[in-house]
Parts: structure tokens; sequence; C-alpha cells
């Protein structure tokens, strides 16, 4: 009598693809052609309600920096901006990465004030360099590109204290991540950490641009929150 | 109820601070807006989400290239109170002092376009600034021509005044009336936008403008001031945001407060004697008329002891700081151009003939 061989049970508790990440309530299929391919629809949104919620539970760090440095209502409005971009998400329903951060931009856009329409004009151009799919290429074009225009339209230099201190070294992470072929989801890891880099930076930096300018000296010692916002932003990513 | 007097408390704070005509602060700009569009069926018509003023069917023009302009709301009369023929196309309103939002301004931007193109005239805060110019790149990308006119007339926040090189510059104030005026016309006459961006330019580098306060403003639903200022003091230079001055300088009569303002307005804008100006005397809120007047009269005797005409004025409140008591005095050379644009028909809520 012949038993039947069973392949070997998994013990591996958490494999990175097997997180469950809960989208509408309902855990997220696992991805398909594996975690290593570009980024889909879904992906993205994952991504984007991973960072929702992390700036839904934790926008009172990001006021309290911005308290101690600027005028205290990053938080307050960072927080309004992605359930603006979580509501136009629920009701558009986009099928591509464009149509994501498409509807990312457009609540960013329109939210008043100076950090929320800058970053709406960053993600913008993860919207044009975003078909279908996101490549790793297609990241680090987006990331370039985004870069450029919220520096021409925000007037801040790397040093100035801004999400900018953030935002260079990760376009700088993924430009290398794209020449090393990497893979979408190890470059987003890059990124993560060159922003948190850049972020962690900005403690001893003397605020040049944006309303921490006003205040001087008294901001140094504190994490600029944009930049932080925008190392949180990458880190969810690594995760879908 | 109060423990003390067993009176309504309402009662009581009502006798410590100001007390305003609102229902909800939430809602007071939107409300206002409404009310404004129930005022004026002939002359406007109010789009919602997102929220602009734009001229009534009956205004609109073919053809003409569009003026856009807007900020935070709390300085009514402007912009809504401009909007109509011979002025502005579309107002674009912000929450109180706070900018409108890029996808407001691109929203009235492409709604206002006849093809001739849109003037966006904005006034220099960081805020404004740069949702202009988001909304100008977001209605370029959509096949509209706009440019922008940068309205940068107070003195008080001169660099060259305050030795700030690389800060934002002069604050946009009173002035914007004048460029919306002078270019309006224009547009209505068929120039291009082009020409418009020149000509506002032109009229917006030459405008200098110098405020002093007798009071701060009181935000919607708040009871206090944004600032105290003791009895014989007032504040000198102040923008229309209700925020402080540049300095506190002794109170006094209206003839050495007006020199005081006018002295260095008409140095800055460097006139000679012979030349001819535009002078506009703007009341900040709550200031009286009889007291604008006033002013204005103090203003034309300080002008004329310099050999200065004075050859077109408004005397009135077109540019606030919610209920702010003080007055700012604009000076603009007046050319053969401005005052022909300026004399030119205006058929809008806070400025007809």
């Amino acid at each position: 009598m012949v038993t039947p061989r069973r392949p070997p049970r998994r013990t591996t508790v958490a494999a990175p693809e097997r997180l469950e990440l809960l989208q509408d309530g309902t855990p997220v299929p696992p991805v398909r052609g594996g975690r290593a391919a570009d980024l889909d629809a879904t992906r993205v949104r994952a991504w984007w309600l991973g960072f929702s919620e992390q700036v839904r539970h934790r926008s009172e760090e990001l006021t309290e920096l911005d308290r101690l440095a600027g005028d205290g209502d990053f938080g307050h409005n960072l927080r309004a901006a992605v359930r603006g971009a979580d509501a136009r998400l629920d009701r558009t329903r986009p099928g591509d990465v464009a149509g994501v951060f498409d509807a990312v931009t457009l609540a960013f856009l329109d939210t008043g004030g100076t950090s929320g329409p800058l970053l709406g004009m960053w993600f913008r151009e993860f919207s044009r360099h975003g078909g279908q799919t996101l490549s790793t290429e297609g990241l680090a074009d987006a990331a370039r590109a985004g870069l450029d225009t919220v520096q021409r339209l925000g007037g801040a230099q790397l040093g100035d204290k801004t999400m900018v201190d953030a935002m260079a070294p990760a376009a700088d992470a993924l430009r290398d991540a794209a020449t090393a072929s990497v893979p979408v989801v190890a470059a987003l890891g890059a990124a993560y950490r060159a922003a948190a880099d850049g972020a962690r930076g900005t403690e001893g930096l003397r605020a040049r641009r944006g309303r921490a300018s006003y205040v001087g000296d008294v901001a140094r010692g504190v994490v600029d929150p944009g930049a932080l916002a925008i190392a949180w932003f990458f880190e969810r990513g690594t995760v879908v | 109820m109060s423990a003390t007097t067993g009176r309504p408390d309402v009662q009581l704070r009502a006798t410590t601070g100001r007390r305003q005509f609102l229902n909800d602060r939430d809602d007071f700009v939107a409300e206002a807006l409404e009310g404004f569009a129930l005022a004026h069926p002939q002359l406007v018509s109010l789009h919602r989400d997102p929220d602009f003023v734009r001229r009534a069917p009956a205004g609109r023009r073919p053809g003409k290239v569009a003026l856009v302009s807007g900020g935070g709301s709390g300085h009514e009369p402007l912009h809504t109170g401009f909007v109509g023929v011979g002025m502005l196309d579309a107002a674009v309103p912000g929450r109180v002092f706070t900018s409108p939002t890029a996808l407001q301004v691109a929203a009235a931007t492409r709604a206002v376009n006849t093809g001739a193109g849109v003037l966006h005239v904005v006034k220099n805060y960081t805020g404004d600034v740069l949702n202009f110019r988001i909304a100008a790149e977001l209605a370029t990308d959509d096949g509209v021509a706009v440019d922008q006119v940068l309205v940068e007339d107070d003195l008080a926040t001169d660099p060259a005044v305050t030795g700030l090189d690389d800060g934002p510059g002069r604050r946009g104030t009173a002035a914007v009336v004048v460029v919306e005026k002078v270019c309006g016309a224009a547009a209505e006459e068929g120039a291009g936008l082009a020409d418009l961006v020149a000509l506002g330019r032109r009229t917006a580098q030459r405008s200098r403008t110098l405020s002093i306060a007798l009071t701060a403003p009181t935000h919607p639903g708040e009871r206090l001031p944004s600032f105290d200022l003791p009895e014989d003091e007032v504040e000198f230079g102040v923008g229309i945001h209700g925020e402080r001055g540049v300095g506190r300088r002794a109170f006094s009569t209206a003839a050495d407060l007006a020199e005081q303002l006018v002295t260095p307005v008409a140095d800055a804008i460097e006139v000679q004697r012979g030349d001819a100006v535009l002078a506009l005397v703007n009341g900040l809120g709550s200031t009286h008329p009889l007291e604008l007047s006033v002013v204005f009269r103090e203003v034309v005797r300080v002008l004329e002891a310099r050999g200065v005409r004075v050859v077109r004025s408004l005397v009135g409140s077109p540019v606030t700081a919610l209920d702010m008591a003080g007055v700012s005095v604009t000076l603009v050379p007046a050319d053969d151009e401005v005052v022909r644009l300026w004399d030119a028909p205006a058929r809008t809520a806070a400025l007809t003939w």
C-alpha cells in the first residue's frame, strides 16, 4: 500500500507576499505574477490606502512637529487631503495606475494652503508616468519629474528643511534601482530608506522655505513633517 | 447661565467682545456668497463645488480675453464685487484669509475662457501665487492660454524697507482694484492677452500702498480682535489679513497720520512736480465714509504741496480686512492711458459708472 505523498507543509508565518492587506474589508488576492511584477491598479490602491491609514492614525505626530516649527496645520491638512483622495477613489474606482494617482492628485489640488497643492503636483507626475501598470523605470521618472515640479513651483532647494529633503534622495534611489533593474517593491524599499534618511536629516536644518522659515532657529531639532510624510508614503509601498 | 449673575452667559460675553451676524462659522463664507449672488442676479451667477462667482450671461462677451482674480475671503467687496462688465469675468474666493484651491481657480479659468485666453490678476501672497500658478498649468494643459499679473504694491513689505532680500516681497493690497479696472476696460475694448499682461504689469509695478490700523479685525465666530492696540498708538504698515504691522506709532490727527502714509508712497513712485496721480483712499473695513473723506482731503493737501495733481480718485472701502478700522493710501501715476481706461464704463456690484 502506497501512501500518497503530500508536499511538505510550509511553516513560514508571514512571508511578505502572504501579508493580508484589507481592502474594503476583504483580503487582497495574491499578487498575479508575484511581488516582483510591476504594480497594477489594485496594488497601487492598496499602497495608497496603507499610506492613508497611516496618516489618519498618526496625523497628530505631524501636527505636533508642525506646531513646533510651523503653524501647526500640516497634519490636519494632510488628513483632510487623504480623506478626500479615499472618497474620490471610492467614487471613481479607477482601473489603472494613472487613474488612482489622478484621484489622489485632484484631492490634494482641492486643498488650500501650500503643502497640499505642492504634494498634488508631485502625485500628478505619478499619474502621468503610470499607465496601466507602474514599473521601477516609471517610478524613477515620476519621482524625478515630481521633484522638479515641486522645486519649480515651491522654490525649495535641498537642505531648506522641506518635503524636498525626502523627495530628492528618494528620486535618486529610484533612479539607481531602475539602472540596476531592481523589481519595483525592492525599489520602493530603497526609496523609503533614502527618504527616511533625508527626513531624519532635516532635524538639524534651519528652515529657509515654507512656514517654518518664519521661526528661524526655533525649528532646529525638529523633523520636517512634510519630509516625514514622504518617507511614510514610500514605506507603505514596500508591503503591497 | 452664569453662577454669579443668573443671566445667560451669551449676554455677558456680548458686552466684552464683537458681535457678528452669522449662523455657523463653517458656513459663513458659503452663505455670504449665496446672499451676494441673490442680491445681484443681473450681474453675477454663483457656481458651486468648486465655488466661484462669474458674470451673469448678459455680461459675457464672446472672443474677449477673460479676467479672473481671487484670494481669501474677508476682503469684500474684493473680488466678487468687481465681477461684471468692464472688470472681472470671474472671482474665486477661498476661506477667510486663505487662498482658493488650485482646482477652484482652474475650474473658473476654464469656465470663462472664450478662446482668447485668460488673465489671472493675483495679489502677492505665497498661497495665492502658488495656487494660481498651478491652476494656470492645469488650464494650459487643457489648451487654455493663461498669463498672470502679480500685484505687489505694499510699501511696508518692500525688501528695500524690510531688508529681507529672499523673502516673499511686497504684499499685494488695494492696488489690485486699479489693475482690475484698467485691464478689465482694455479687455472690453478687445486688447489681446499679451497687451493686457504688459498693461497690468506696468500698472501694478508703478503702484504703491501704505496702511494704518486703528483696531485689529475680529474673525468670524471669534470674540476678540487678532491683536490689541493701546489707545494712544496706531499699527503702521499693516496688510489686509489682520496681522501686525511693521511698527507702532503715536495716534495723532488725520492730517498727521495721512501725511505719514502719503509722503513715503509719493517718494516710492517718484512723482515729480507737475505729475498726475490716481489716488485710492481705502477703508479697511469699519472706518466710516466721513473719516475716509477727511483722510482724502489731507491726501490731496499733501500732494498739492508737492505740486502733484490728483486727477482721479476712489474713496471708499473696496479692499477690506474683515472689520479692521484703518485706512490705506494707494497712488498710481496717471498717464493718459490709465485715465482713459479708469474712466471707461464698469458695471459691477461694487463699482459702476
